[in-house]
């Protein structure tokens, strides 16, 4: 149960003797600090939760390094992280289905329940989405947080609570792996063997895919694919003269056509090779977000009625991906490459070297 | 009620028509493509009738738009004229002679032609999704000869036979209107869902008639043209919005298509195919909605994809059709959808007229359908 670096460092004592909530702040390009972190009090549905672990995810370090995600902007400091599972210390008053000590992971998306997207289930696409770690939202790198506690999904006994911090990456993994309709019929090339495309892979291959390639640039990540289980893994360039051969390798690797590509990076490259490489009919999910405007030959792919599928974070995904840990049907242990304290300087290392990339993939602080 | 139709002679040699009985030792001509921007009309030997065939005298025939590109450029897409090809495909016609193994089509049946022969063998078949199939022979399409001609032989499983009421030029509109039934189901139109099309030409406004049959409550419409945008509107669209070809004016543009839809907009359909009708179908679609990609303008294009597809719209592609002359005929048959305002222009068969009928359809403007009637 990976108990690495353990460390209660960063939780002081306040004036009356009770803990100090203490958490990670973002307070500026590349400037985190360990600060107190005020809770808001108890609502009826809420819980309160030790943190135990929480990973860190590439748009965490994208905040990290550029205060910006995309469209959203840190204006104001913000505690950040979001990746997490823990311990329940206290239940509101309503709360019936969970007890203090109860194991849980989070699911980090505060929807408002009473749009049309959200009353349609498809609420990670609601407009007042209050995510942690996604401004101006605090996130959950903190001793402790207070969440919903429809939110909160206890864990299995032989599921750890990294396995529990680990279910928020493997939710993108099974969100896409539903959108796209994997199944036993479906052979699947995944562009991008990083976090995203590795839990993509591992949910592929639980939902049935029969055959799975992989492609990316980096050797050691490529071999860390093969050993979690992919058919075929194939280097490819970031040169975009070289889609057509590499989509001929592709096929060769596959033996067959593709019905589902899965492109975890999102550059005109990766996007250029899915469209060309999925056979007619077949679908394209775009998961990664490298650049908002892309060049890619999506008339071609259209004419072809290969279809473009759209990811954004996950829906419903926790039971399942509980479900997927407690049977070992997905293994998702192998991804925790790193683990690191709760301390300043721990904190500091452990983005650096997330950051960095290369042989890293899931960098875990343990709580 | 059948129209009354234009009964025209011409060729190189006179046309003598026969309906219910032998053939006669006609000469079978149509019009050949034989280099950029040449049509001549000349003899077309026809093959042999098989036991699932028919043979169609056909009667009325729509120029597409992919019809003139291979006039102009002697390619389409992918798809390069080689050798000599007749040219055409939107058709419709009179069964002359069936083959002995087809039991469901008589001598004198009036027909709509599905104009791809696909493989039935292979796995896109077999799943139903024949249009993708890589070995269709599609009417037009080369090397296939196409059915700007005295007759064709055809499968008669692809041939439709028409009700008392549609015509024969409304048979030769099921083509087109194939594509905006095929696209309006791709895209799951119906009574919840509000569209937006950009691009008010000929599948434009066939996507607009379809939608509104599927259930479509709004409907808005955009086009560079006035012209154009009028017939939208006289054609039942809830809005018509000009827009430019400049993509500066996006953003001003998606105000303006939200403010007249006066809601979200669930499906787009764009039937243009550039960077700029993408980007604002992109852009103006509901997150969770549907882009449908129709328009084969421009085949690299540049686009803000992952903005969109981080709000889950998702892109459809569309080609061609499949399964969808019952529908289309069912359709014309209730009077839930007229064609027949689309039809603005119609020629013979005659050599000049060819080359005027192929110039107007080239032209766009106030041509909407241009009809060969034989």
């Amino acid at each position: 149960m990976g108990k690495g670096g353990m460390s209660h460092g960063g939780a002081g004592e306040a004036k009356d003797g009770e803990e100090e909530n203490m958490a990670v702040w973002l307070l500026g390009v590349n400037t985190l600090k360990i600060q107190p972190f005020k809770l808001p009090t108890l609502g009826p549905h809420d819980v309160r939760v030790r943190m135990k672990a929480v990973g860190i995810c590439g748009s965490d370090v994208h905040y990290l390094k550029t205060m910006r995600c995309a469209d959203f902007v840190v204006e104001e400091p913000m505690v950040i992280g979001h990746e997490c599972g823990g311990i329940i210390e206290e239940v509101g008053g309503e709360v019936k289905s969970l007890v203090p000590g109860d194991r849980v992971a989070l699911e980090p998306g505060i929807s408002c329940w009473r749009c049309n997207l959200c009353k349609e289930g498809r609420y990670n696409l609601c407009p007042e989405m209050k995510f942690f770690a996604t401004p101006p939202v605090h996130g959950s790198l903190a001793n402790q947080v207070v969440h919903p506690a429809d939110l909160c999904f206890k864990l299995p006994d032989n599921v750890s609570l990294e396995e529990g911090a680990m279910c928020e990456p493997l939710s993108v993994g099974v969100h896409a792996c539903r959108r796209a309709n994997i199944g036993a019929e479906t052979n699947v090339l995944i562009v991008g063997a990083g976090p995203i495309g590795l839990v993509t892979m591992l949910a592929a291959r639980a939902f049935g895919a029969p055959r799975i390639v992989i492609i990316d640039v980096d050797d050691h990540r490529l071999s860390v694919a093969k050993d979690l289980g992919a058919d075929e893994i194939v280097k490819v360039s970031t040169n975009i003269q070289d889609v057509a051969e590499e989509v001929a390798q592709i096929h060769k690797a596959m033996g067959a056509g593709v019905d589902v590509t899965f492109d975890c990076a999102g550059f005109n490259k990766t996007m250029s090779t899915a469209l060309t490489a999925t056979r007619a009919g077949g679908k394209v999910c775009l998961v990664g977000m490298g650049h908002n405007e892309m060049t890619v030959p999506l008339t071609p792919a259209a004419a072809r009625e290969v279809d473009v599928i759209g990811i954004f974070r996950y829906k419903n995904t926790w039971p399942l991906c509980l479900e997927l840990l407690r049977s070992g049907k997905i293994d998702v242990k192998p991804l925790i490459t790193h683990r690191f304290g709760f301390s300043q300087k721990e904190v500091e290392e452990a983005f650096e070297t997330s950051a960095h990339g290369g042989n890293a993939i899931k960098v875990m602080f343990n709580l | 009620m059948a129209e009354t139709e234009i009964m025209a002679q011409g060729g190189v040699e006179a046309i003598m028509s026969c309906k219910g009985g032998k053939n006669e030792a006609e000469e079978n001509m149509a019009a050949w493509l034989l280099g950029i921007k040449t049509l001549r009309i000349q003899p077309y030997h026809l093959p042999p009738l098989g036991p699932h065939d028919v043979k169609v005298r056909i009667r009325a025939l729509g120029i597409c738009g992919s019809d003139v590109h291979h006039f102009k450029n002697m390619r389409c897409a992918n798809f390069i004229v080689k050798k000599p090809m007749v040219i055409g495909h939107e058709c419709a016609g009179i069964i002359e002679e069936v083959g002995s193994e087809v039991n469901y089509l008589a001598v004198g049946d009036r027909v709509a032609l599905e104009p791809g022969i696909s493989c039935r063998r292979c796995r896109l078949c077999k799943d139903g999704r024949y249009n993708l199939c890589p070995e269709m022979k599609f009417f037009g399409s080369p090397p296939t000869n196409g059915s700007l001609a005295n007759k064709v032989v055809h499968p008669a499983n692809l041939c439709f036979k028409l009700p008392d009421n549609v015509s024969l030029e409304e048979g030769a509109m099921c083509e087109p209107l194939s594509v905006g039934v095929h696209a309006c189901r791709r895209a799951n139109i119906g009574p919840e869902t509000n569209v937006l099309i950009m691009g008010a030409g000929p599948i434009g406004l066939v996507i607009l008639l379809v939608a509104r049959a599927f259930g479509a409550p709004r409907i808005v419409i955009v086009d560079v043209d006035g012209v154009r945008l009028s017939t939208a509107k006289n054609l039942g669209a809830d809005g018509i919005i000009r827009v430019s070809t400049n993509i500066q004016d996006v953003g001003e543009e998606i105000v303006q298509i939200q403010n007249a839809m006066g809601s979200g907009i669930d499906v787009s359909f764009d039937c243009v195919g550039y960077n700029k009708t993408m980007t604002t179908a992109l852009n103006a679609t509901r997150s969770g909605g549907k882009v449908c990609s129709i328009g084969l303008a421009q085949s690299e294009m540049t686009v803000p994809l992952t903005a969109a597809a981080a709000r889950e719209v998702d892109v459809i592609g569309i080609f061609r059709y499949r399964h969808t002359w019952p529908l289309c005929i069912e359709l014309l048959k209730t009077g839930k959808i007229d064609v027949k305002p689309l039809i603005t222009h119609r020629f013979g068969f005659s050599e000049k007229e060819v080359e005027d009928a192929f110039e107007t359809s080239a032209l766009g403007g106030n041509a909407i359908k241009v009809m060969f009637n034989l």
